[in-house]
């Protein structure tokens, strides 16, 4: 070996002291190198849970930011959506260390401790970047105050909707003299639609997505037809259950049938299966840009009023202000400023196929024509279904968490029907029991809290 | 020639060569798989599977390169292995020292504690751990991943048994010339425990540079995350691309293997080590 | 090594002769009195990382304390009591369970098969160990990654290969199975080596006595090299024990953090964990990690028992 091999340690010796000394530097230093590479300018930390066509939609918006704000410089962080998010979200805004701004879906604020874990919205304030509160539907303004105060800043409306494939129906002779597909007003309608479409698929192909194994898309689309027939989950006062099992039992027997008629092969990745030609799928309103793009000649209603009131489940994303323990100063303004720029520039959105939240985008002409969004905007920001308005609701929250498996193992046919129903309000007895760990009370000790 | 050939080749080494490459095959496959899906565009990679990419494309590494958080959670993965790895190294030889062959009061008990501390982990008292950081102030910094992998029970446990097995005569020879505890321990002690150091190190390194659970747990601004935690958890807002999901992994898996393969002895004697030494 | 060491002690000791290098002795282990500074910064890091947690768990596991750190009031047993009635607690216990179960063995008999074989081959060694074990290197959110893409009923590659369209992680009956095949082929590497460097500790005057005295490769195998390798599989199955029952990394990554079909992979780790961070309970959570500490401190103590107890029988 000799001097060759003296050399090789000596450089390989100063090479792991130069790491070691700069890793601990940086480590006293304590930022990412992406933070510092970032300079003086002033940094809003943007963290958000869109991804796919939502995200690239969501990143044009931003980039449009960043061309009109140059002196605001963004950092935005897309993270695994659904529960992941909220837990990152949560667990930074508890240490303390929380972005300063952040996108959440409506229904989870009750759960999530406006006050603690959010801070309120300072409405002069978005006032002077132009959102006032005139400018956006009552009902969804309203659902974002807790205690008289704005936690939750309306982007959207999205919804579940019923996506159908105008080449599979035409050939079926299923659809309307302009080229839509009626809405099935009962059940038997529904399944003779299927029946007929399903007559034009080749072997092998579903002729519906129903996601019947995602505990996600078993409660939305279980909330929509369980309103459908007019099912309640908990009285007025939140002290007792409401859940009707029969009510219950007729949606979950809807589902399954499905499968047993083997109109829905379960674990088939559903949207591609529907760009691959299966007829119909029951997607978020997200999908529509991925189909869009993909040159299907598609259509999309709100879920079949199958059970006769029209319903389809609805929810909201919105800004809000995760908890700093000293909330102000630049970053704080930055965030006001992006936020109120991304709810007034929501035409862009809007071509992700959801609701905007901002009424003047909402009737700008430009956005009523657009299609297949001018075929269910309207009669799905009218009959929306809502999840409840308590502490364990909300997109991917517990009440998903815990009865979302319980309605996809009825499907599936790992529990019958009426079964699952009764778990089901046990589940739900339990939760109206349980305290919201954020407050230490029940949800009806909080509403009297808050009445008075 | 022939008959040379057969005493090196017997049937029964031909059959037992056979298997060993049909095994590492299976075992290759998955890494093979990934290299194949990363150099193929996201359109190829979920059209009907195949092995060969039809046209090359290293479009997906670039992506994954230029989007900016991949480079920098890698420095990040640096920073914190490389701190764990010194400051594990220095308190754990210390201690194992301190335990091997000096005397202080309650020194039996401190041990028992520590060999308790074996049956923990973050994945059983994770919670609790992390509203201990989080009253420390130290949730989303590098402290807060960099600390709690610096008391590992284990490492003091097995330089402990080195220690104890070194022959105490050098020591006092040295004490006689005059040295210092800390000379000793610095001097002469340390550059006879290279071999058992450099396991312990390399096997805190690439637990370190692993660390899935607990930088998951203490992490949540993706300014700070380490790679693997970020792979995990930050999505590209464009959706699953295959492709850049797997460079990715490759950027944060081949480094290790890099360095396995030019360190390969010394890693699997380190293994051994460290494996036979809770024997 | 230890002729290294040897040489330099030669040169470094002076010859030692009578009471003065006896007295010398004696001052050398008084000077070692108060070597507590040796290890007073592993305990300090010891203390605030693993006592305190500890201790501080035991403490919120009687309290209804949130992950914000206020309204916590104590509540005595009630969230054990709780954790009894709780069917998730029982169902992701089992999983983990169930995933040990499947995931041991497979262990040991690979490990055991590799180790074989490369021992036992004659040409490229290096190759085999290098495959054997680079998995081991991986990060598991990789290694998650990684088999989610695989498992692709569509376009992943384990279908590809076997020619059929299992949807792997969409069905109850092989989520799990997924996960063990994962988790084998990335950790399998590490059991490799250890008893790869078993079989190079057996003696071979062992063999060749018993070559001499006409035992066949069978035998061979049978009376030699099994028995050698007892104490390290009994090292192997706690390792892999104690750290399967802890599993949770590659299964939620393979299974986006949720709980996989019909709830049939969430691991223990990952409840403990959803009731700390997502449903903000960290006092039922400190309550149920204390139920795992339990099972994992009883596996632990009892392989130590079962240690003890064959020390003494062959002593």
């Amino acid at each position: 070996m000799g001097q060759p091999g003296l050399n090789r340690r000596h450089f390989l010796g100063a090479a792991g002291g130069l790491v070691t000394a700069a890793s601990l530097g940086f480590a006293a230093l304590g930022s990412g190198a992406d933070a510092l590479a970032s300079g003086t300018r002033t940094r809003v930390r943007y963290w958000n849970l869109f991804q796919g066509g939502d995200g690239a939609n969501q990143v044009a918006m931003v980039d449009a930011f960043r061309r009109t704000h140059p002196g605001t410089a963004v950092k935005d962080s897309t993270l695994t959506w659904g529960g992941p998010y909220y837990t990152k979200l949560a667990m930074a805004a508890a240490g303390n260390r929380a972005p300063d701004l952040a996108v959440m879906h409506q229904g989870r604020v009750p759960g999530f401790a406006p006050g603690r874990l959010l801070d309120p919205w300072d409405t002069g304030l978005l006032a002077e970047y132009g959102v006032r509160e005139a400018d956006f539907n009552p009902v969804l303004w309203k659902r974002g105050v807790v205690d008289g105060e704005l936690y939750a800043l309306p982007l959207d409306i999205h919804v579940q909707l019923c996506f159908y494939r105008k080449d599979v129906c035409r050939r079926a002779g299923l659809l309307d003299s302009a080229g839509r597909l009626p809405a099935a007003t009962s059940t038997d309608d529904w399944f003779a639609v299927l029946k007929e479409a399903r007559k034009q698929l080749k072997k092998g192909q579903q002729t519906l997505g129903l996601h019947a194994n995602d505990q996600n898309f078993c409660w939305w689309f279980f909330v929509a037809f369980y309103q459908q027939l007019g099912g309640t989950y908990f009285d007025a006062a939140q002290t007792d259950l409401t859940f009707d099992t029969d009510k219950a039992t007729r949606v979950l027997e809807f589902f399954r049938k499905h499968v047993t008629d083997g109109y829905v092969t379960p674990g088939e990745t559903d949207a591609e299966a529907f760009l691959a030609g299966s007829p119909f799928t029951w997607e978020g309103n997200w999908s529509v840009p991925y189909f869009t793009g993909e040159k299907v000649d598609f259509g999309a209603q709100p879920l079949p009023p199958v059970f006769g009131t029209p319903a389809t489940h609805a929810e909201s994303h919105s800004f809000v202000l995760p908890h700093q323990a000293g909330r102000g100063g630049p970053a704080d303004e930055g965030a006001y400023r992006l936020a109120a720029y991304m709810v007034t520039h929501a035409t862009t959105w809007a071509l992700g196929g959801h609701i905007p939240a901002y009424l003047p985008t909402f009737q700008d002409p430009g956005y009523r024509e657009l299609a297949p969004q001018n075929e269910y905007s309207r009669p799905a920001m009218d009959h929306q279904a809502n999840e409840p308005h308590i502490w364990f609701a909300g997109s991917t929250g517990i009440l998903a968490q815990r009865l979302g498996p319980v309605i996809a193992s009825s499907n599936l046919g790992s529990t019958a029907p009426g079964k699952a129903a009764r778990r089901m309000k046990n589940l739900l007895e339990r939760l109206l029991a349980a305290k919201n760990p954020m407050t230490g009370r029940t949800a009806a000790q909080e509403l009297k809290g808050a009445a008075a | 020639m022939t008959t040379r050939s057969a005493r090196r080749w017997p049937p029964a080494q031909i059959a037992l060569t056979a298997v060993a490459a049909t095994l590492s095959l299976i075992w290759l496959a998955p890494l093979a798989w990934a290299l194949s899906t990363s150099l193929k565009s996201p359109t190829e990679s979920v059209t009907s599977p195949h092995w060969i990419p039809e046209h090359v494309t290293l479009d997906s590494w670039k992506e994954v390169l230029k989007a900016g958080d991949i480079p920098n959670w890698f420095v990040n993965s640096v920073v914190v292995s490389v701190c764990v790895t010194v400051i594990v190294l220095l308190v754990a030889s210390l201690a194992g020292y301190g335990f091997a062959r000096t005397e202080f009061r309650g020194k039996g008990a401190l041990m028992g504690l520590t060999m308790a501390g074996l049956m923990f982990s973050p994945a059983i008292l994770g919670v609790p751990l992390f509203t201990t950081v989080q009253s420390l102030g130290m949730v989303d910094t590098y402290w807060g991943m960099i600390l709690p992998q610096c008391a590992p029970a284990a490492k003091v446990y097995i330089l402990y048994k080195f220690f104890q097995g070194l022959p105490r005569e050098l020591e006092e020879a040295a004490f006689i010339d005059g040295a210092g505890r800390w000379r000793i321990f610095f001097t002469i002690v340390l550059p006879l425990s290279k071999p058992s150091l450099s396991a312990v190190g390399i096997f805190t390194f690439i637990a370190s540079w692993n660390n899935f659970l607990w930088p998951y747990m203490v992490t949540n601004n993706p300014d700070l995350m380490t790679m693997p935690n970020g792979i995990a958890t930050v999505q590209n807002a464009f959706g699953i691309v295959w492709p850049q999901l797997m460079a990715g992994g490759l950027i944060a898996g081949l480094p290790l293997i890099i360095v396995f393969v030019f360190f390969q002895s010394q890693i699997v004697r380190g293994v051994a080590h460290t494996g036979l030494a809770g024997q | 090594m230890s002729s290294t060491a040897l040489t330099t002690a030669g040169r470094t000791a002076r010859p030692r002769t009578g009471a003065g290098a006896d007295s010398a002795r004696l001052r050398w282990s008084r000077r070692l009195q108060h070597g507590g500074w040796f290890v007073a910064p592993f305990l300090v890091l010891y203390g605030l990382f693993v006592i305190l947690p500890v201790v501080r768990g035991l403490y919120l596991s009687f309290t209804d304390a949130n992950i914000s750190g206020d309204h916590s009031g104590f509540v005595g047993l009630a969230n054990y009591r709780e954790a009894l009635r709780d069917p998730l607690v029982w169902d992701s216990l089992w999983h983990s369970t169930q995933f040990t179960l499947y995931v041991v063995p497979l262990i040991v008999l690979v490990a055991l098969l590799m180790a074989l074989i490369a021992h036992h081959t004659t040409h490229f060694k290096w190759l085999w160990r290098l495959c054997f074990f680079a998995p081991f290197l991986l990060p598991s959110a990789v290694v998650g990654n990684l088999w989610w893409w695989l498992f692709q009923p569509t376009n992943g590659m384990v279908n590809h290969v076997l020619g059929l369209d299992t949807p792997w992680l969409t069905q109850k009956s092989t989520a799990m199975l997924a996960v063990v095949v994962a988790t084998l082929w990335w950790t399998v590497g590490f059991s490799f080596l250890l008893y790869l460097a078993a079989l190079q500790n057996i003696p071979q005057h062992l063999y060749e006595a018993a070559e001499l005295d006409g035992a066949n490769a069978l035998q061979r195998m049978l009376y030699i090299t099994v028995p050698n390798l007892r104490s390290i599989t009994g090292l192997v199955v706690a390792l892999q024990v104690l750290a399967s029952l802890q599993v949770f990394d590659q299964a939620v990554v393979m299974y986006q953090f949720g709980p996989g079909p019909e709830e049939t992979t969430r691991t223990f780790v990952q409840y403990t964990l959803e009731q700390g961070f997502t449903t903000y309970r960290v006092g039922y959570a400190s309550a149920i990690s204390f139920v795992l500490f339990v099972i994992v401190a009883a596996v632990a103590l009892a392989r130590m028992w079962l240690l003890k107890g064959r020390e003494e029988a062959t002593r």
